[in-house]
């Protein structure tokens, strides 16, 4: 069904001209179908009191004009395209406090236990034509409806297709805000429409509307029996490009059916089958591109019944009610150039120049701040509003640049024939005035410059709208913002917003930590840590303050609305989501359940101010200690519960701090029983046992201490052992002891006991004399090197600078390493080498000294010192930044370390450099 | 050696626009006429009619000759009504110097008002000189004194073309800023009062290379007396072909009985200088570029010649291994780089699309043999 695309042409040539022929001439080349399309809808309008009002959804100019046509027709009913159980709505969005840009938000139907199958939305911007529809429509009195097929009925392949970005997909990560109720590919990818813009030499579909309609002065756009001719035929025209298959597919024929049904019941109602009796006339506002199918179906035409069929026996039936809410949007999201899809792009531009026509025509009921009055006037605010924007980022543009993007933009505008400069011609004009190189504006595809965005700041807009505390928005979200709100954080914008917290000395800053953490838990993407303590990963803990970084941006409420099923407040969904927690943890399956995954749901817990859900997650701690054959998990999950009761006050856990020091004890007693393990290790794991054994040196270390304050902490609560000599003391005897018979034993692996002596040593629980003839009998010249250099690791490893104060042991090592024959040497070089490197730089150049002395060399002989300045390492960085790029540019950006990974050499560089020891280079590295 | 002073003799390899298009400038001319278009002060034809005359119209049988960005035609049309020059800038081979040609043939009804940049362009170049033997014999006069193009063109009110204009030292760009800003020339030699005003329709468009090697800055001073817009490379592919097409037939003549060039090899010629010039082929497969522009206007230059090795020494029709023999002559430029990364194009890309497609299987026989 190809329509001549010389009908369109035509048409356009015709309104382009800027005459009143616009309509006629677009009728004139009309196929015989749209002529009878718009007889039929005169028929309906004088016989049954229906008028259309097609629309393009977020058009200004469709705004003023429907405002114009309820002003005028003051109709008994305003029925909107929009799914029917919006309707339950309609208050709240009259509301006083409800300010757009907002959305109404369906849920999808839920299959069983899933999550949501995903949520519509169907934003109101102050110039879309469906608010304004609304607006007016109250204000005449007239009945307001929703009128559309109920989101729910909705197969997954419509919803699929709802919100797929014109142009399509570029891979990128789906967007909730995507799926948008409003979506129109249809125009966008209409044979017809592309044809047009050819003709009219726009750049898309959306130039081609902006110079077709958006063009109009407000007078133009005031009579609106010709706006809705043209936005008519205009549609038509592109829906004709489209096969019945196609249209059935998506679901439009059906929701065209429940459309019609309902337009044909309210009309019967309230006129009484004629347009002189009853109530008064009934107003449709939809997308334009259902209006065809519309009053074909409603006329009884033959091209209606495809959608006539659709309609059962006895109607519809009472409206469908369903789960919708009010959520508030912004204009960020709202803009169809940032691919969600939603409609026109540049809202923020749409929306001045929708409030410029209102300041013309005059508004009673919305009044509006002043500002340019009228489209025209409208075109300085903007280029002085950009040029300021873009100054403020560094980019200057002078006052005649300005004055001469004015000229350039009417100028424009007269060569394209338009009545006054748009969005387009505004855009045209900043590009030809404010750049003055080569380098373009900036934006997608573009590196990010100051003028682009300005543009993106003044065209795209930064409103965020606002919805009534009432009960429009579900408890869910009402119960967060009260939350956030109290303590004060702000939710009243979409600015990110950065805050620091010291939660140990300030309790306000302690809850405002608590409502982040448990946002954050529940996965609302309100806010995160940027620095600071992370007590569920257990990094910086050092650090006192913390900085969160938040913002309410509509996606919040939008995840939080998905949570609704989940509980109808914070607590209820943080609960909810601790539970689904647990029982992951549970079914990871009996006996592999670790302590280390168990104590960070604890720290969960605590951090997010749960305490009261710990008796459960610490039975799960208990009997994952029972099991847990892991001892690396067993002491850093032991670690982490001391950190816990270390940090009770900031957390608020006092109260759970006597609970959190048993299942230390309880760890340590674990622990005891799995060290064995230790002295069984392969040589690969033995660098990872020694890992496990230094934490849990420094577990028992730290149980120690805690013993003064949680005894005072604990007077009360009798029953465990801990007292002066710190948590777990018995625990901690019979680790001590595990460890000693580890250590005395022949069959440990050999690093392990090297390591156990070292760190025996050091504590005090190994006297000198053994040390040294262990070390030397370990060492000793009919020892298996492999094995000797493994002990010697371990002792390294544990233990490093022993070798520099224990002269004895330096001298048993010196003995050892001499008495090796050379292809023993050569074999054990690569361990021994490494064994050596736990030396600091400044250890080992005393280490190589004493070696000096001791083989009569000169110091400097075997002396690794290197002297570093810092111009050394600006140099050196600078090579490394090069070298970076050159691999980049060859293509071999794999070969350089990561950001991160230079980042890290950077500072080790920059920490040694300061020390004045040995540097490695990038190349040993 | 004849020069050409009057505005074209037949012979010419490539007369001006103006002479190429004039029944294409009389027809909008008329039309202007018809519809009663205003006319900025100077100019020759309306502003809508210069718009249709660069990027075509059916209804006025005008035709397309500018590709890809029409916005920017826009622009450009609108900042020739303002009180600053038009600048052009962008790539090598990106048309700045036709879009240049075919504005100025528009608006002033002459593109031939040109100072061509080079680094030996002096002052008087820009401003005037003298006819030495009379101001030898006469003094400085009226007569004796030669006006630069940018001088004809403040005096009779036209568009002055500047190519290359960063190619000239900055003390010769800034000339132009006193002229630009001031609209008179000053010729003190003639008199105090004696100048040059520049008349209604006087603007200059200037052609510059941002990036390339050997250019020199230019002044903030100058910038900022310029509108500045940057000229694209083609993307579009069905574009490149078309204006390839065209040119082809613009270049050869339509009716010389040369052999046609198949659409299908136009196809591979264009994709093969489109895959170079971006640096990746159209499915995602990453390609070295070559340190020559591989610009449509090169295309068209390969595809002449494959049509003329085809006339005069192939068997008359032009395939795919013409347009890989000349593509290896016309197009690189002798650079031992730039051969090595045709070879790995042809390596790497060339030979898979070659199992698919007898047209790149040609490319591929005629090419590997060349770029061993």
């Amino acid at each position: 069904m190809a329509v001549s695309v010389e009908v369109v042409a035509d048409a356009g040539a015709a309104v382009g001209a800027g005459t009143s022929r616009r309509a006629d001439a677009v009728w004139e080349h009309a196929p015989e179908r749209l002529r009878a399309a718009v007889d039929a809808a005169r028929r309906l309008r004088d016989e049954r009191g229906i008028h259309f009002a097609p629309v393009r959804h977020h058009s200004p100019a469709c705004a003023v004009a429907v405002r114009s046509a309820i002003e005028e027709l003051r109709p008994a009913a305003v029925l909107i395209e929009g799914p029917e159980e919006f309707t339950r709505l309609v208050p709240d969005l009259l509301h006083e406090e409800t300010r757009p840009p907002v959305a109404v938000l369906s849920l999808g139907g839920r299959t069983g236990e899933d999550e949501p199958e995903g949520a519509g939305f169907y934003p109101l911007a102050s110039f879309s034509p469906e608010w304004v529809a609304l607006r007016a429509g109250h204000a005449v009195g007239a009945e307001l409806a929703f009128v559309d097929r109920p989101f729910g009925e909705r197969s997954a392949a419509e919803r699929a297709l709802d919100g797929a970005a014109p142009g399509g997909s570029g891979g990128a990560q789906p967007d909730p805000f995507a799926r948008t109720l409003m979506s129109e590919r249809y125009l966008a990818h209409s044979e017809a429409v592309a044809a047009l813009a050819r003709r009219l030499g726009c750049r898309d579909h959306d130039e081609v509307w902006d110079q077709l309609f958006e063009a109009r002065a407000s007078a133009e756009l005031a009579d609106w029996r010709t706006v809705f001719d043209d936005v008519f035929a205009w549609s038509a025209l592109a829906r004709l490009d489209y096969e019945e298959g196609v249209l059935a597919g998506d679901g439009s024929l059906d929701r065209e059916a429940r459309m019609a049904a309902r337009v044909g019941e309210t009309a019967d109602r309230l006129t009484g089958g004629g347009a002189g009796g009853g109530a008064g006339p009934v107003l449709v506002v939809t997308g334009a591109f259902h209006t065809l199918a519309l009053v074909e179906a409603l006329s009884g035409a033959p091209e209606g019944a495809p959608v006539r069929d659709r309609q059962p026996e006895g109607g519809f039936g009472p409206a469908v009610q369903g789960e919708a809410w009010l959520v508030r949007y912004d204009h960020e999201r709202l803009d169809g150039l940032r691919g969600y899809g939603a409609g026109m792009p540049s809202p923020g531009y749409y929306e001045r120049l929708h409030t410029a026509h209102l300041r013309e025509l005059g508004s009673a009921q919305d009044p509006v701040p002043d500002g340019p009055v009228g489209a025209r006037a409208l075109v300085t605010e903007v280029l002085v509003d950009i040029a300021r924007g873009a100054a403020e980022r560094g980019h200057a543009v002078s006052l005649p640049q300005v004055s001469s993007a004015a000229e350039s933009a009417v100028r424009l505008a007269e060569l394209r024939e338009r009545a006054f400069p748009c969005r387009t011609d505004l855009l045209d004009a900043v590009r030809s005035c404010y750049v003055q190189d080569d380098g373009g504006v900036g934006g997608p595809g573009e590196p990010e410059r100051p003028l682009g965005l300005a543009i993106a700041e003044v065209f795209g807009g930064r409103s965020l709208g606002d919805v009534p505390p009432g009960s429009a928005s579900p408890p869910l979200v009402r119960d967060v913002r009260e939350r956030v709100r109290a303590v004060r954080l702000v939710v009243d914008d979409s600015v990110p917003r950065t805050t620091r917290l010291d939660a140990r000395r300030t309790a306000s800053h302690r809850s405002k930590r608590q409502v982040l953490a448990l946002l954050d838990f529940i996965g609302a993407g309100f806010g995160r840590l940027v620095s600071g303590p992370d007590h569920v990963s257990g990094r910086g803990l050092g650090l006192i303050t913390e900085e969160w970084q938040y913002s309410w941006t509509p996606l919040v409420e939008a995840r939080l609305v998905e949570m609704v099923h989940l509980g109808a407040t914070l607590d209820a969904v943080a609960v909810a989501r601790l539970h689904e927690a647990e029982a992951r943890l549970a079914s990871t399956g009996a006996g592999s359940a670790s302590v280390a995954a168990a104590a960070r749901l604890v720290a969960q817990t605590l951090v997010i101010g749960m305490g009261v859900h710990l008796p459960r997650i610490v039975a799960l701690l208990r009997s994952t200690l029972d099991t847990d054959r892991d001892l690396d998990s067993v002491v850093s999950g032991a670690r982490q519960l001391l950190g816990l009761w270390q940090a009770r006050v900031e957390l608020g856990a006092e109260e759970q701090a006597s609970e959190l020091l048993d299942l230390v004890s309880q760890a340590l007693a674990t622990a005891a029983y799995l060290v064995s393990d230790l002295g069984k290790v392969r040589a690969e794991d033995e660098d990872a046992a020694i890992s496990t054994l230094v934490g849990l040196r420094a577990l028992l270390r730290d149980a120690a201490a805690a013993g003064g304050a949680a005894a005072v902490d604990a007077a009360g609560s009798p029953g465990t052992d801990r007292g002066e000599d710190g948590v777990g003391s018995a625990a901690r005897t019979a680790v001590g002891r595990e460890l000693a018979r580890l250590r005395d034993e022949d069959g440990t692996a050999p690093a392990v006991a090297g390591a156990l002596l070292a760190l025996g040593f050091t504590d005090g629980a190994v006297v000198d004399d053994v040390l040294i003839k262990r070390v030397r009998g370990a060492l000793a010249a009919g020892a298996d090197p492999g094995t000797a250099v493994r002990f010697l690791g371990g002792v390294m490893r544990a233990a490093p600078d022993l070798i520099l104060h224990t002269p004895e042991m330096f001298d048993a090592v010196d003995d050892a390493l001499r008495a090796l024959d050379g292809d023993a040497f050569l074999a054990v070089l690569p361990d021994l080498r490494r064994a050596f490197t736990w030396l600091r730089p400044t250890e080992t150049h005393r280490l190589a000294k004493r070696v000096a002395e001791r083989t009569g060399a000169r110091v400097e002989q075997v002396d690794v010192r290197v002297a570093l300045s810092e111009d050394d390492l600006a140099q050196g960085l600078a090579v490394d930044h090069e070298l970076t790029a050159v691999l980049r540019r060859d293509g071999l950006a794999h070969w350089a370390a990561t950001e991160a990974q230079a980042e890290s050499v950077a500072e080790f560089v920059a920490e040694t450099a300061a020390g004045a020891g040995a540097v490695p280079t990038r190349g040993e590295a | 050696m004849t020069i050409t002073t009057e505005t074209t003799s037949p012979a010419e390899i490539r007369p001006p626009a103006e002479v190429r298009y004039a029944a294409e400038l009389a027809a909008l001319d008329a039309w202007d006429q018809e519809r009663g278009h205003e006319r900025p002060p100077g100019w020759r034809l309306s502003p809508r009619a210069v718009r249709a005359f660069v990027v075509g119209s059916e209804e006025i049988g005008v035709r397309r000759k500018f590709y890809g960005d029409d916005p920017l035609v826009d622009r450009a049309v609108v900042s020739l009504m303002g009180r600053q020059g038009l600048m052009l800038v962008g790539e090598p081979g990106t048309a700045k110097s036709m879009l240049s040609e075919l504005l100025s043939a528009a608006v002033s009804g002459a593109s031939t008002l040109t100072v061509q940049g080079t680094a030996g362009t002096t002052e008087d170049h820009v401003r005037y000189s003298w006819n030495y033997a009379l101001l030898v014999s006469e003094g400085p006069s009226e007569r004796s004194l030669v006006p630069s193009p940018v001088c004809t063109g403040m005096r009779e009110g036209r568009v002055v073309r500047f190519e290359e204009i960063t190619r000239c030292a900055p003390e010769i760009q800034d000339t132009l800023v006193s002229i630009l800003s001031e609209k008179q020339l000053m010729v003190p030699e003639l008199g105090p009062d004696a100048r040059v005003a520049a008349r209604p329709g006087f603007t200059v468009i200037a052609t510059a290379n941002l990036k390339d090697r050997g250019v020199h800055e230019m002044s903030a001073a100058l910038k900022r007396r310029f509108s500045f817009e940057t000229v694209a490379p083609v993307r579009d592919r069905a574009f490149e072909i078309e204006l390839v097409q065209h040119q082809l037939e613009a270049e050869l003549g339509p009716d010389s009985g040369r052999p046609e060039v198949p659409h299908d090899v136009l196809e591979v010629l264009v994709t093969v200088f489109q895959d170079l010039r971006t640096g990746s082929t159209r499915e995602g497969a990453p390609v070295k570029r070559p340190e020559t522009v591989m610009s449509t206007a090169e295309a068209v230059n390969v595809a002449v010649a494959a049509s003329l090795e085809a006339r005069y020494l192939g068997d008359g029709t032009v395939t795919a291994a013409e347009v890989a023999r000349q593509i290896a002559g016309v197009a690189l430029k002798g650079e031992e780089e730039d051969a090595r990364r045709l070879r790995h194009y042809v390596d790497n890309v060339v030979r898979e699309r070659a199992r698919h497609d007898a047209r790149w299987k040609a490319f591929f026989t005629a090419a590997e043999p060349l770029w061993r």
